[in-house]
C-alpha cells in the first residue's frame, strides 16, 4: 500500500511544485509588465537616452524586419487567400471570402507568424545582448551612473516591441491580402476587380476585429520583450549561460503566445 | 569582493578621503556602499544626509546621478559608441544640449593628453585611452561625490599630475572626493592638498 501510494505522492509533489514555480514566475512577469505600464505613462520616464532605446529598439524589430515580414506575407498571401478564393467559388460562397480571410489571415496567422518572426529576430537577440551586458557587468555601470537598468533597459524594448508587433501584423495583413487579391486575378481563381475583393475584406471586418488584433499584437509583444528581458538580466556572470538564456526566452514568449492567442480567441468568438 | 569592517567616516563637500588598499587586493566594495549600489551588513550609509536604504528607487537613481565614478574594472557600455558612453549619465540626468555635453568631453579629453574622442565603440579603443576616458567621464557636469576607484591603473606616470589637478578643481567646486589606491605614488603625492587617510588592512578599515 505504502510502496503504491509515494509514487503517486511524488507525483503530486512534482506537479504542485511545478505549477507553484510557473504560478510565481507568471507573477514576477505581470508584474515587470506593470512596473513598465506604469513608468511608459510617465512623461519624466521618457528622457533623451530612454527616447534613444525606444528608436533603436523599432528600427531593429519593426524598419529592419519589414522586408522579411513582406516575403512571408507575400507568400502567405499566394498559399491562404488564393486557396481560399478557389475553395469559396467552388462551394458557391465568394460573399463568405472576405470574413473568411478576415478570420484566417487578420485574426490568427498575422498576428501569429509575425509574433514568431519578432521572437525568433529579436527577442532572442534582445537576451543575448542583456545577458552579455550583465555578464560584461554593464548593467552594474549602467547603475552606477544612476541610469535605472528598468528604465532603460526593459521599458523602452518591451514598449517599442509591442508597436512593431502591431504595425508589422498590419503590414503582415495588408501584403497578405493585396498578394492573394493578385495572385487570384492573374490565375482566374479570384475576384479580377479590386473593388469587389476589397468591399468583400472591408465587409468582414467586424469592430471586435481591430480589438482582437490590438489584443493578440500589443500583449504578445509586451511579454515576448518582458520574458527576453527577464531572461537576459538573470544571467549570474557566466557566459556559457547566454544560449540558455536565449532557449528559455524562445520556448517562454512562444508559450505565453499560443496561451494569449488562445484566450483572446475564445474571448472573441464567446 | 572581499568584505571590509568598521568602516565609519563622513565626506563632506571639497573634502578628500584618501583609501589606501593592500597592493593585490580584489575590489573593495566601498565604492559600491557609497552609492548604494550594496547594502551593509550593519549600519547604514548616508549620502547627501538620506540613507540610501530610505530611498525610492527612482530617487536612488537620482541621486546617483549626482555622483561619479572610474571604475576599477571595465566601465563601458559595449553596445554604446565612446562618445555616447561618456554623455550618458549626463544626457540621462539633465536638459543640457547634447552638442554642449560632447564639446564638454572633448574639452577634457585634450586636457587629459589625448587628441580626441575615439569613434567606435568602446571595445575597439586601447585600455590605456580607455583609462583616461574614465577620467574624462568622471569630471563632466557637477558631480557632488566623486569615486576614484584605482584611477592610475595602466596610465603612465607623467598624467597624474594632470588628473589631481582636475581633481582638485573638483574640489573647490564642492566635490567631494573618494580615492581609492593601492599605488605609493597616490599615496605619497604632495599635490593632494588636505585629505583624510584611511587603510583596508584584512578586512579592517581603519585610519591610516
Amino acid at each position: 500500500m505504502g510502496e503504491r501510494y509515494f509514487p503517486c505522492m511524488q507525483f503530486v509533489s512534482v506537479l504542485g511544485s511545478g505549477v507553484i514555480q510557473g504560478y510565481n514566475r507568471l507573477r514576477y512577469l505581470l508584474s515587470i509588465l506593470w512596473s513598465v505600464l506604469s513608468l511608459g505613462l510617465l512623461p519624466d520616464s521618457w528622457r533623451r537616452t530612454t527616447r534613444s532605446v525606444l528608436a533603436r529598439q523599432i528600427l531593429f524589430t519593426g524598419v529592419d524586419a519589414v522586408g522579411f515580414v513582406v516575403l512571408v506575407a507575400f507568400l502567405a498571401g499566394i498559399s491562404i487567400v488564393v486557396q481560399a478564393q478557389v475553395w469559396m467559388s467552388r462551394l458557391g460562397q465568394l460573399e463568405l471570402l472576405g470574413p473568411l480571410l478576415v478570420t484566417v489571415v487578420a485574426r490568427e496567422v498575422g498576428p501569429l507568424l509575425v509574433n514568431f518572426i519578432v521572437i525568433g529576430r529579436s527577442a532572442t537577440a534582445t537576451a543575448a545582448e542583456l545577458a552579455g551586458m550583465r555578464v560584461r557587468h554593464e548593467v552594474n555601470v549602467l547603475d552606477a551612473q544612476g541610469v535605472d537598468p528598468l528604465l532603460y533597459l526593459v521599458m523602452p524594448r518591451a514598449l517599442g516591441m509591442a508597436i512593431c508587433v502591431l504595425c508589422l501584423t498590419v503590414l503582415f495583413v495588408l501584403v497578405s491580402f493585396a498578394t492573394g487579391y493578385v495572385c487570384g486575378a492573374l490565375l482566374g481563381t479570384g475576384p479580377q476587380d479590386p473593388a469587389i475583393f476589397s468591399r468583400s475584406v472591408i465587409r468582414g471586418f467586424a469592430p471586435g476585429d481591430f480589438l482582437n488584433l490590438l489584443a493578440k499584437t500589443i500583449f504578445p509583444g509586451l511579454m515576448t520583450s518582458i520574458i527576453a528581458c527577464v531572461e537576459g538580466l538573470s544571467v549570474e556572470g557566466v557566459a556559457t549561460d547566454i544560449p540558455q538564456a536565449v532557449t528559455r526566452t524562445v520556448v517562454r514568449s512562444t508559450l505565453s503566445l499560443l496561451v494569449i492567442s488562445v484566450i483572446v480567441s475564445v474571448l472573441t468568438y464567446v | 569582493m572581499a568584505g571590509i569592517t568598521g568602516v565609519d567616516f563622513r565626506l563632506s563637500r571639497g573634502e578628500l578621503a584618501l583609501v589606501h588598499v593592500e597592493e593585490g587586493r580584489e575590489q573593495t566594495p566601498l565604492a559600491d556602499l557609497a552609492t548604494g549600489l550594496m547594502i551593509p551588513d550593519h549600519g547604514q550609509v548616508l549620502f547627501m544626509g538620506e540613507d540610501w536604504l530610505q530611498m525610492s528607487a527612482r530617487r536612488q537613481a537620482e541621486q546617483r546621478g549626482r555622483t561619479r565614478r572610474v571604475f576599477q574594472h571595465y566601465g563601458w557600455v559595449a553596445n554604446l559608441d565612446v562618445v555616447e558612453n561618456l554623455c550618458l549619465c549626463e544626457g540621462h540626468h539633465t536638459r543640457r544640449k547634447f552638442a554642449d555635453i560632447a564639446s564638454e568631453a572633448h574639452l577634457l579629453a585634450r586636457r587629459f593628453g589625448l587628441d580626441g574622442i575615439p569613434s567606435g565603440r568602446p571595445t575597439r579603443v586601447h585600455s590605456l585611452i580607455l583609462r583616461k576616458l574614465e577620467w574624462v567621464r568622471a569630471f563632466m557636469g557637477t558631480a557632488d561625490l566623486l569615486i576614484l576607484e584605482r584611477p592610475l591603473l595602466g596610465a603612465p606616470r607623467g598624467d597624474m599630475g594632470r588628473l589631481v589637478e582636475a581633481v582638485c578643481e573638483a574640489r573647490q567646486e564642492g566635490a567631494a572626493v573618494l580615492w581609492i589606491t593601492d599605488e605609493d605614488r597616490d599615496w605619497e603625492c604632495g599635490q593632494m592638498g588636505k585629505s583624510a587617510r584611511f587603510q583596508i588592512k584584512g578586512e579592517a578599515f581603519c585610519p591610516a
